[in-house]
Parts: structure tokens; C-alpha cells; sequence
């Protein structure tokens, strides 16, 4: 209906160039002295978040109706796609996708700015002017290599290609934007960074104000990369949730760099110490996350996150040093500003802890970030190309792993400056007896339960270290459960000195209340001692792989199967088919301890439109472990099946771990202040905090609902733990209860508003 | 027609009208219809953006109270200031849950606030002529609010709230008076006087009698201050 809406979205782009630079302009002039332009500059930046809103808004017009005149939308959609496909395809190709990230920038930006009303009145111009230049740089890249409104050289098509099958599930609804929500927001510490660097007000006031903005794209830098983990397992069918996958690495890149920052800030504002470190750090993780981008879609390495491949990788490379030449120069400018007045006074203190800490974290996204791009290097070396596969990484993290897990733990023992040997070993005997006891029972008892404390383990390299790393990943499984069950001690000990602490001060408290006291005050402590339950719990999980079982088997109808508990009887193969696909399934039976617990039915799934059959996993949660079932190939005459069977022990537990680290980094986010005071803030954390809630809940209905039908067309969702008999009302109270929260919320900032108008 | 002050009104209803248009759209015509309108307010949201942006640029729009103030930002010893008294009450937290001993915390704690007496002095010595111009400001002010004390009963509760606020509390938060306050205070008669109701001799304004005929006059310097 409309003729020019390809060159419209274009022009928008344009403009969003045009816009940013003239805001730039404004933004430097008003650094240099005119700090009347200010106001001007502000509005010109919420002027450029409108403007790429208004792309997103005309590509999603262009999708809902269908316009295939647009190469994009002929790509990525068809005229078979429910609505809500429709829109996540906006975020399914690679313009899109850049559209996107522009997107949740102007988001930040805007959200930033008007934060910044009144405050940080010299850093705001130059934070805006860096916002500016990467909002530029995403533009530039849009209008010259991956135009998202190109038109068809051959006019429009009556019909689009379709989303690609493995990406039609509502992972691809959640799992992108929230990974690039944590992606983008390291943008706005990084501006800060730039800005205290430009203006020399390195003091502590800019970190204070950084922190949160870091908090809560790390917050959703974990969220997005356990989702991705979920999709991996549910929907790829390989057994696991974590491949090494180049474009999984890259995502975990930067929330090494956030989890540094997070705790190196604490002792630039304690000590005003580590601000070059700092810095640094912060300008490390927004470059990861450049890199990551970059990583992804430049098909620098191959990867099963398949972007087509194009020429967008040299404008990545460009940007990557002019931010790296930008920032060395500044750090350079500033170095005698930054030198700091402190000093590290003792090996024992938090502050040696902290670093000790930051040297890991960052030498274990080195490590990542060299083996992952170990195939170019070695081909730009010795001319050939050497792939590091999931084995190599899983052999090396063990022990990085272990020793964040044992840091991790004696961290929050350490006092600030020093810690004198007595009270260190006071502090660290109640959480060392709880590990010694569960080392113990584990060793005594493991075997008994099926989790023994040590498992065989291959010598893979010939020499000293291999036998160590060999020694040491057949000991993993007891040391990273008395180390998480060290972790665990310490937290609640840090609770019970809080709580008595506070209920010897104000004896007629009950513990309840003097817990919540205690949190309420430091919510940043006792939120990160929540996170680092969790953090825990998710090492338990991983360390599950230890003692996971499979099998594969071809078999006919009536055929059994003994894996672990199991018993597995095959019924036979039923087909069935709906507009867009054929689906062949397998029922089996199974049966645990010789109770039967029920059915699973994995499936094959043809799509007429991609040739590839796509693998549909069924699976039974426990808290104990997961039974995973893939078939492979279904022989229609004499209804032979390939199945792969997984015993995955402890899988859950991650998804709890996650659960509680999402809900302690809640804890630290939330406002110190009443929420009237903090203004947007408040309001984004609360309305993400709802969005993440009945996210989660939409997950937990959607779950129990499938596991319910009799045939589970879908496996159940990840980010729950449910007893392997499907609990049906559970979905209503789901939806019940996000609902609540959502209104809650609404009702919360409306009722603040009206109040707070009053008052004034 | 003030062009300015109707786009400050816009800004206030122009989001909900759109949401809501798109909405009542979305539900009587379809998804894409409301796409469009969700899309042409957005442009129009952009181009008053714009247009206020170049306003301020240019110089035509005037700066508000609060953008004024808001000129002023918090000097880097400020800020160092906040960052110990926050560091201090981390510290004492420690000590209540016995993470630190006794001798430590009290070594550390006397050295934060040996630097945050430091710092205040800084501040204050920084602020003092500032403070020194606030004072006078209110001494004036309330000179000639003695010397017309009828007329000024009604305004003395408005402006009585910002300056001591601002004078005493912390000096390096001192706000100079509002404009307008001030303005109103540098015309007050210096030599404001009390007329004596039976000789009409002209008395100093804190007089309790008349000079001339010793009659007491209504108010006395102890009433008004």
C-alpha cells in the first residue's frame, strides 16, 4: 500500500546518522564551556532514540504486512507466520539484528539521559557524545553493509523464505533480546568511563553511578546466556547445554569482564585504589561485546549460530581500534590523575582477594577468547587450521573453575586493609568443618548413590601437566561439592553474623525481621552473598556432567532398554502432521525402579520448506538428573528407531542456581532510595524485574501445559524444575501470579507518582 | 502565540493520545494500521524534539529555574566527601558484625575522618565567600521586611524556607536565592523608619519608645526577630 517504504526505512537511517552527529556536535560544544547547550544536546539525543525507534516500528510495519519487497523481510518471513514469529524475526537476521542492537542503544540512551536530569552535570556531555559515536557507528554500518530495508533486486516475491524451523520457538522470543539487552547496556558504563576520563573527574562518584548500569546488564548478560544454554539443551538434542561454541564464548566473554568490574569497583570506592584497572575493565567488557558481535557475524569462525556470511566483519575491525586507540590515549593522558594513593597494605584483606579474583576472571576469558580464536590464529601461524574442541575446554576450565569456586568462597571472610590470621581462621572453621564433613559423607557415601567423589578420567596429554589435569578432573566432582558446600557455610554464617549482630543492637526483634532489616540496609552485600549461592548451585549442576550416562540403541517395537534407573520399552512410531511440517514420533515407555512414570515421545520434525529434519527432545526432570530422549532415524516398514538416551544428572540445578542469582542481583539492583527519589531508574528496574518475572512464569505455564498434553510436542521448559508427573494447575497460578506482579507494579509507580505529586 | 510553551504543554499528552490512538486502532483495524500510527507519532515526537533542541541552541528558549541551578555541579572534594562518609559507615557495619577488630576499626575510622575534616574545612573555606554573600542577601532581605511588615507577612513564609536551609546546613550546598527573591530584596528601603502614632517623628525601625515623646511604640525589637 505504501511506495516508498523501503527508501523511508533508509532515509530513517539517514537521518539517525545525521541526528547523532549533530547531537555530538552539541554534546562537545556544551563540554567546552557553553553549558547552556546542555539541554540542547539532551533533547537531541532522545530526538536519535526516537528516530531509530521509528525504524524498528516501520521494519515491524513492513513484516505484519508482509512487504516482500524488502530483502530482509522475504528472508526471515513468510505468510504462514503467526504474529509473534513475525516480530521476532525482526531480531532474526543479521540487519535485523543490528537494527535491534541500535534499538536497545536508543533505549539505554534514552533511559541514561533522563536519569541524568541534574546530575553528573560535567560527564553528561561527553557521555552523550559517546553514545552518540556508537550509535553512529551501528548506523554507518546499517546504510553500508547490512541495509535491513534493501530492497529485492528482483522486485518483491509473492511469497518469503520463513524463519529458519530451529529458530520458530519462543527461545527465539526471549533468549536474543535479553542477551542483547546485556550486550548494549555495557555501553553506558563505557560512555561514563570515556566521559571521567575526558573531563579528569576520576574520583568516586562516576564508578558509584556506573555500578548500576554494569549491575544490570550483567544481571542480563546471565539471563540471556542461560537461555541460550536452556535452548541449546532443549532444542538441539546433543545431551548438553554448553558446547564451546564460538558464539556461545563470545557471550560469555563479557560477563567475565562485568563480574571483574563489579568487584574491583568496590575497592576503588572503599580504598580509591585500581582506577587505572578499572578503567580498563570497563573498556574491556563493552570491546567484548563488540568483539562478540563482531565474532557472530562476521563468519570469522565457523559456528552452528550461522550468520550468513558478509563483508561487515572490516567495519568491526575499524571500530574496535578506534576505541582501543581512543581509550589507551585517554588512560595515557590521565595516567598521573590516575595513579592512585592507596596501596594494598596486606596479602590477607579483601582488596588482595578482590584482585586475586579480577586476575582470574580475566584469565579466564583470555583463555576462552585465545582457544576460541585458535583455528585463525594457528592458520595465520602455521599455515594450517587447529580446532579446539569441547573436550579441550572442558579438561582446562576444571581447575579455573575450581579456583574461582574456592575464591568465590573465601572472599567475604577477608576484612577491608588486613585481616590478622586469628580472626581469618575464626571465621573460615565453621564453613572448613562443613566442607570436611561433606568430603567425607561424599566419599563414604557417593558410590552408594550413584554420585561417587571420584570418576575415571583418560590421561590426555602425554607429560607432567597431563597427568595432572588428569588427576585433578577425576577429583573435580568431591572438590567442587565440599567447595560448594564451603561457599554455602560461608553465606550463611555472613547471614547469622548480620542477623546476631543486629538483634544483640535491638534485642526485641525476631530473626524474620531482623533479616530484613539487615538486607534492607546493605543490599548490595547480602544481594551479591545470594548471588554467589547461586553461582554454587550452578557449579553442582556442571559438575553433574561427571557421572552423566549415555546410550544408543536401535530398536524395535516392544524392544527394552536398562540406562541408570531406567527401563525404557519402545512402543512404536506415530505420525502426525499440520499445515507446515510432517512429525514423526517415537512413543516410549518408561519405567523407574519398575514403577512406571509415564511417557515421552521424541520426535523428528520435516518442514515442507527447509529440507532438514529437524531433532524434537523429550525429556523427564528430576532434582536427581534428566531423562533425555533423541531419536535419530525412524524405518517406516519395520518401525525400527535409533534412540539416543541421556542420564544427565543435576542438569536442574543449574537452572535453580540461575533462578537465585537472578533473584540476588534483584536484591543489589534495587533502589536504595524510595522509589519516587530514584524517578526512571526505579521504574526500569521495576518494570524489568516484572518483565523477567512473568517471563519466567510464562515459562513455568507454558511447561506444565505441554508436559500435560499427552503427547509432549514440545519438550518442557528449562528454567524449571518440575517432578517428572506434570502438576497441571499449575499454569493458571502461574499466569495468576505474573499478573499480580504486573499489576502490582503498575499499581506501585502510580500510586508513588500521585503521591509524590502531592507532597510537592 | 508562544510556539515554546505550547510544545512543553505537547510533550506532556502527545505520548498517551498516540499509545492510545494506536491502541483503539490496533483493536478495531488490525496490528499494522497501528504500527503506522504508533510510527507517525514518533515522527512528530522527533521533530518537536528537534525543534526544541535548536531552540535551546540557537539561544530563543530560555533556560528554566531548574535547568539553571542544575549548572552548578558538586565539586570534586564534594564528592570525595560522600565517597568517605560512605566508606565510614561500611566500616562501622564490619565492625558490628565482627569482621574487623577493635584496634583496627578505630585506627581506620580516626583516619577517614581525619580526611573528611580535611575536606569539610577544604569546603568550607572554598564556600565562605559564597556564604558570606547569602548572609548578607538575608540580612538585607529581612531589613526590609521589617520595614514593611503588613505587606511582607504573606511572602516571608515562602522565603524563609530556602536560604537558612541552604546557609547552614551545608555550606558547600548553598544555593544563592532564588532570582526573583532577590531582585525583591535589593530595592527594600535601606532606611526603613517607624512613625510614632502621636508626634509622627520618624524612629529607628527596632525602637521600642518614640524618641521625641517617649510613647511605646507598637512592636518591639524583641517581637520581630
Amino acid at each position: 500500500m505504501w511506495n516508498s517504504l523501503p527508501g523511508f526505512g533508509t532515509g530513517i537511517l539517514y537521518a539517525v546518522l545525521v541526528a547523532a552527529a549533530y547531537t555530538f556536535a552539541v554534546a562537545i560544544a556544551a563540554g567546552r564551556g557553553q553549558p547552556r547547550l546542555l539541554e540542547s544536546a539532551r533533547r537531541g539525543a532522545f530526538a536519535t532514540s526516537g528516530l531509530v525507534a521509528l525504524g524498528v516500528l516501520v521494519l515491524a510495519y513492513a513484516f505484519v504486512t508482509h512487504d516482500f519487497r524488502i530483502r530482509y523481510v522475504t528472508r526471515y518471513s513468510d505468510r504462514s507466520m503467526p504474529m509473534g514469529y513475525l516480530i521476532a524475526s525482526l531480531w532474526g537476521g543479521q540487519d535485523g539484528s543490528l537494527l535491534w542492537w541500535s534499538f536497545l542503544l536508543s533505549g539505554y540512551t534514552t533511559a541514561c539521559v533522563f536519569w541524568l536530569r541534574g546530575k553528573y552535570r560535567q560527564l553528561q556531555p561527553y557521555i552523550i557524545a559517546t553514545l552518540m559515536v556508537i550509535m553512529s557507528f551501528f548506523a554507518v554500518l546499517m546504510l553500508f553493509a547490512a541495509n535491513p530495508f534493501e530492497s529485492n533486486l528482483a522486485g518483491a516475491k509473492l511469497d518469503g523464505e520463513g524463519l529458519n524451523p530451529l529458530l520458530q520457538n519462543y527461545w527465539m522470543a526471549i533468549h536474543p533480546p535479553s542477551l542483547y539487552t546485556g550486550f548494549v547496556g555495557c555501553s553506558v558504563p563505557f560512555s561514563f568511563a570515556i566521559a571521567a576520563l575526558v573531563t579528569g573527574r576520576l574520583d568516586n562518584e562516576w564508578i558509584i553511578a556506573v555500578r548500576k548500569w554494569m549491575l544490570f546488564a550483567w544481571l542480563f548478560l546471565s539471563i540471556g546466556n542461560a537461555l541460550g544454554m536452556a535452548w541449546a539443551y532443549e532444542e538441539l538434542g546433543w545431551g548438553g547445554y554448553w558446547a564451546w561454541d564460538p558464539v556461545e564464548n563470545a557471550a560469555c566473554l563479557p560477563w567475565f569482564g562485568a563480574s571483574a568490574y563489579l568487584h574491583s569497583t568496590m575497592i576503588q570506592e572503599r580504598r580509591n585504589m585500581l582506577k587505572i584497572w578499572n578503567v580498563v575493565l570497563i573498556s574491556i567488557t563493552f570491546l567484548l561485546t563488540i568483539f562478540g558481535t563482531f565474532l557472530t557475524r562476521a563468519g570469522l569462525i565457523s559456528s552452528v549460530h550461522a550468520f550468513a556470511q558478509s563483508d561487515i566483519g572490516i567495519f568491526f575491525v575499524w571500530f574496535m581500534g578506534f576505541v582501543i586507540a581512543v581509550t589507551a590515549g585517554l588512560i595515557v593522558w590521565r595516567l598521573p590523575q590516575l595513579r592512585s594513593r592507596g596501596q594494598i597494605e596486606a596479602v590477607l584483606s579483601r582488596e588482595a582477594a578482590f584482585v586475586v579474583n579480577n586476575w582470574l576472571l580475566i584469565g579466564i576469558a583470555t583463555f576462552i577468547l585465545i582457544a576460541t580464536i585458535f583455528p585463525r590464529i594457528s592458520e595465520w601461524i602455521w599455515k594450517e587450521t587447529v580446532t579446539v574442541g569441547p573436550p579441550f575446554f572442558n579438561r582446562w576450565m576444571a581447575p579455573l573453575g575450581l579456583g574461582l569456586l574456592a575464591l568465590m568462597g573465601v572472599g567475604p571472610l577477608f576484612g577491608w586493609r588486613k585481616t590478622s590470621g586469628v580472626s581469618l581462621l575464626r571465621a573460615a572453621a565453621f564453613p572448613g568443618a562443613v566442607a570436611g564433613v561433606v568430603v567425607v559423607l561424599h566419599v563414604t557415601l557417593g558410590k552408594h548413590f550413584g554420585f561417587p567423589a571420584f570418576v575415571q578420567q583418560d590421561a590426555f596429554y602425554p607429560g607432567f601437566a597431563g597427568v595432572l589435569l588428569q588427576k585433578l578432573g577425576s577429583m573435580a566432582p568431591a572438590l567442587t561439592i565440599s567447595l560448594a558446600a564451603f561457599n554455602f557455610a560461608v553465606v550463611g554464617q555472613e547471614f547469622y553474623r548480620g542477623i546476631s549482630a543486629r538483634r544483640s543492637k535491638y534485642g526485641d526483634e525476631g530473626v524474620f525481621e531482623a533479616l530484613r532489616h539487615v538486607v534492607d540496609k546493605s543490599r548490595r552485600r547480602y544481594g551479591g552473598y545470594i548471588v554467589h549461592i547461586g553461582v554454587g548451585l550452578m557449579f553442582v549442576g556442571f559438575c553433574g556432567r561427571a557421572w552423566e550416562i549415555e546410550h544408543e540403541a536401535s530398536m524395535s517395537p516392544g524392544d527394552t532398554h536398562q540406562i541408570g534407573e531406567y527401563t525404557i520399552t519402545y512402543r512404536g512410531p506415530r505420525m502426525e502432521v499440520d499445515p507446515t511440517k510432517r512429525m514423526v514420533f517415537a512413543d516410549v515407555d518408561v519405567e523407574r525402579s519398575g514403577k512406571n512414570i509415564g511417557r515421552l515421545s521424541p520426535a523428528r520434525f520435516i518442514y515442507t520448506k527447509a529440507g532438514q529434519p529437524t531433532t524434537e527432545v523429550s525429556m523427564m526432570r528430576g532434582l536427581r538428573d534428566d531423562l533425555y530422549l533423541v531419536v535419530g532415524m525412524i524405518d517406516p516398514t519395520s518401525k525400527r528407531a535409533t534412540m539416543r538416551f541421556h542420564v544427565n544428572p543435576l542438569v536442574s540445578w543449574v537452572w535453580i542456581g540461575v533462578l537465585v542469582l537472578m533473584s540476588g542481583a534483584s536484591i543489589s539492583l534495587w533502589p536504595e532510595v524510595r522509589l519516587r527519589e530514584v524517578g526512571v531508574w526505579g521504574y526500569l528496574r521495576a518494570t524489568a524485574g516484572a518483565a523477567t518475572s512473568i517471563m519466567l512464569a510464562i515459562l513455568f505455564a507454558t511447561s506444565s501445559a505441554r508436559a500435560a498434553s499427552p503427547v509432549a510436542a514440545r519438550p518442557p521448559a528449562a528454567a524449571v524444575v518440575l517432578p517428572a508427573t506434570p502438576s497441571a494447575p499449575l499454569a493458571p497460578f502461574a499466569y495468576g501470579a505474573a499478573l499480580a506482579v504486573g499489576v502490582g507494579v503498575v499499581g506501585a509507580s502510580v500510586s508513588e507518582r500521585i503521591r509524590s505529586r502531592k507532597r510537592r | 502565540m508562544d510556539i515554546n510553551r505550547l510544545l512543553g504543554d505537547s510533550s506532556k499528552w502527545i505520548a498517551p493520545v498516540v499509545v492510545l490512538a494506536a491502541l483503539i486502532v490496533g483493536a478495531t483495524v488490525g496490528l499494522g494500521p497501528a504500527l503506522l500510527v504508533l510510527a507517525g507519532g514518533m515522527l512528530v515526537g522527533v521533530v518537536l524534539l528537534f525543534w526544541s533542541s535548536v531552540g535551546r541552541l540557537t539561544g530563543e528558549s530560555p533556560l528554566s529555574l531548574e535547568e539553571a541551578i542544575g549548572l552548578g555541579a558538586p565539586s570534586p572534594e564534594e564528592e570525595r566527601k560522600r565517597s568517605i562518609l560512605r566508606a565510614l559507615k561500611d566500616l562501622e557495619f564490619e565492625r558490628s558484625v565482627g569482621k574487623i577488630s577493635e584496634e583496627d576499626f578505630a585506627e581506620l575510622s580516626a583516619r577517614y575522618r581525619a580526611d573528611a575534616k580535611a575536606l569539610l574545612k577544604l569546603i568550607d573555606a572554598e564556600s565562605a565567600p559564597m556564604r558570606k554573600r547569602a548572609e548578607e542577601r538575608l540580612a538585607l532581605r529581612l531589613q526590609g521586611e521589617q520595614a514593611s511588615p503588613a505587606k511582607s507577612k504573606s511572602r516571608k513564609k515562602k522565603s524563609a524556607k530556602p536560604v537558612p536551609a541552604g546557609a547552614e546546613q551545608d555550606a558547600a550546598e548553598a544555593l544563592p536565592p532564588e532570582p526573583d527573591e532577590a531582585v525583591e530584596a535589593v530595592p527594600a528601603p535601606p532606611s526603613a523608619t517607624v512613625t510614632c502614632p502621636s508626634c509622627s517623628t520618624n524612629n529607628d525601625p527596632d525602637a521600642a519608645f518614640c524618641k521625641r515623646c517617649g510613647t511605646a511604640l507598637g512592636k518591639p525589637a524583641g517581637a520581630t526577630s
